[in-house]
């Protein structure tokens, strides 16, 4: 009737290794014991948990560059779409839509755009389509809903990769003081 | 880094736990900031818009769609208006309930890390 030793210590926390390509911290239950486990001195730990947090920095730069584009082209996307939109809406009525565009900075001039069932896309690269009111809709909100997604796990991406940060930066303090600690006593204990 | 004597209380995994929470609540509040003001501008851009509307007298109104200014007539400018009016406004309470709420998450971890930890740990803005 051996208590049955679990393989998994029932603190451990479930550490999610890496999460697409960022390499997870893992939690530091004990100082001590993690620098006898690592076999490095205080020192050397600390220069590698600081040499890990400058790799989590260059990771979360590209991240937030990222994060910019993707906020950046969501608003494009979503005026495309009400052109569009204005566009089909004029079409049952058999008038012509009156608008006003930039030709260049401060300098406008007027187009009348007549009934169309078609509307060129800008795909990107030079690349410009021809498509249907309803093809260039579906085609936008295609488009959008995948901005949006990207987006979301951009931000859960970078919400991971803040936590191991933050992880991080808490051993970081544990072993240093740990380590002042440890040379407290040595001097007590040479002191007497 | 605190100058902590003897033995400080130990960090456990629900302490970080509670650490990362907030650090990521902190983030996500700047951010709130950030789009609560442009939330506000919007809101005063749009009234400012309903306002210039009002006094003009023209039948045709050359309203923004996408890149371009059609010319909208003054009716439907005035729907269109009203209806981004409200979703900016709905919008911009949404923000701010957020806010609140994360600010009440924060107070409360707070309270759990300071009673621990005192004053080994600093959770103020710099």
């Amino acid at each position: 009737m051996a208590a049955a030793a679990s393989a998994s210590s029932p603190t451990s926390p479930a550490a999610v290794t890496e999460r697409r390509g960022i390499p997870g911290a893992s939690f530091v239950e004990d100082v001590e014991t993690y620098l006898k486990q690592s076999g490095l001195d205080a020192n050397s730990s600390l220069a590698f948990l600081q040499e890990r947090l400058q790799q989590y920095k260059i990771v979360e730069m590209k991240l937030l560059a990222q994060q910019r584009d993707l906020q950046a082209k969501i608003p494009d996307i979503e005026k495309c779409l009400d052109v569009v939109a204005t566009l089909e809406a004029k079409k049952g009525t058999g008038e012509a839509l009156i608008a006003d565009f930039e030709v260049s900075e401060g300098i406008y001039s007027q187009a009348k755009i007549e009934d169309s069932d078609s509307v060129c896309l800008w795909l990107g690269a030079n690349v410009m389509l021809e498509y249907s009111l309803e093809e260039a809709k579906a085609l936008l909100e295609k488009n959008l809903e995948n901005a949006k997604a990207s987006l979301e796990v951009l931000v859960a991406d970078l919400q991971f990769l803040r936590d191991q940060v933050t992880i991080t930066q808490v051993t970081v303090a544990r072993v240093y003081n740990w380590d002042v600690h440890q040379r407290r006593i040595k001097q007590a204990t040479k002191e007497e | 880094m605190q100058k902590g004597e003897g033995s400080e209380a130990q960090v456990t995994w629900e302490d970080q736990q509670n650490i990362n929470k907030f650090g990521r609540l902190n983030n996500r509040f700047h951010e709130l900031e950030d789009e609560i003001k442009v939330a506000k501008e919007t809101n005063e851009n749009l009234e400012d818009a309903s306002n210039e509307l009002i006094l003009s007298d023209e039948d045709i109104v050359r309203f923004q769609i996408g890149e371009v200014f059609a010319h909208v007539p003054r009716e439907e400018v005035e729907n269109r208006l009203e209806k981004m009016k409200e979703d900016a406004s709905k919008e911009l309470e949404k923000l701010e309930e957020e806010k609140e709420s994360i600010l009440a998450q924060m107070a409360e971890l707070k309270k759990i890390l300071y009673g621990k930890f005192k004053d080994s740990i600093n959770l103020e803005e710099d």
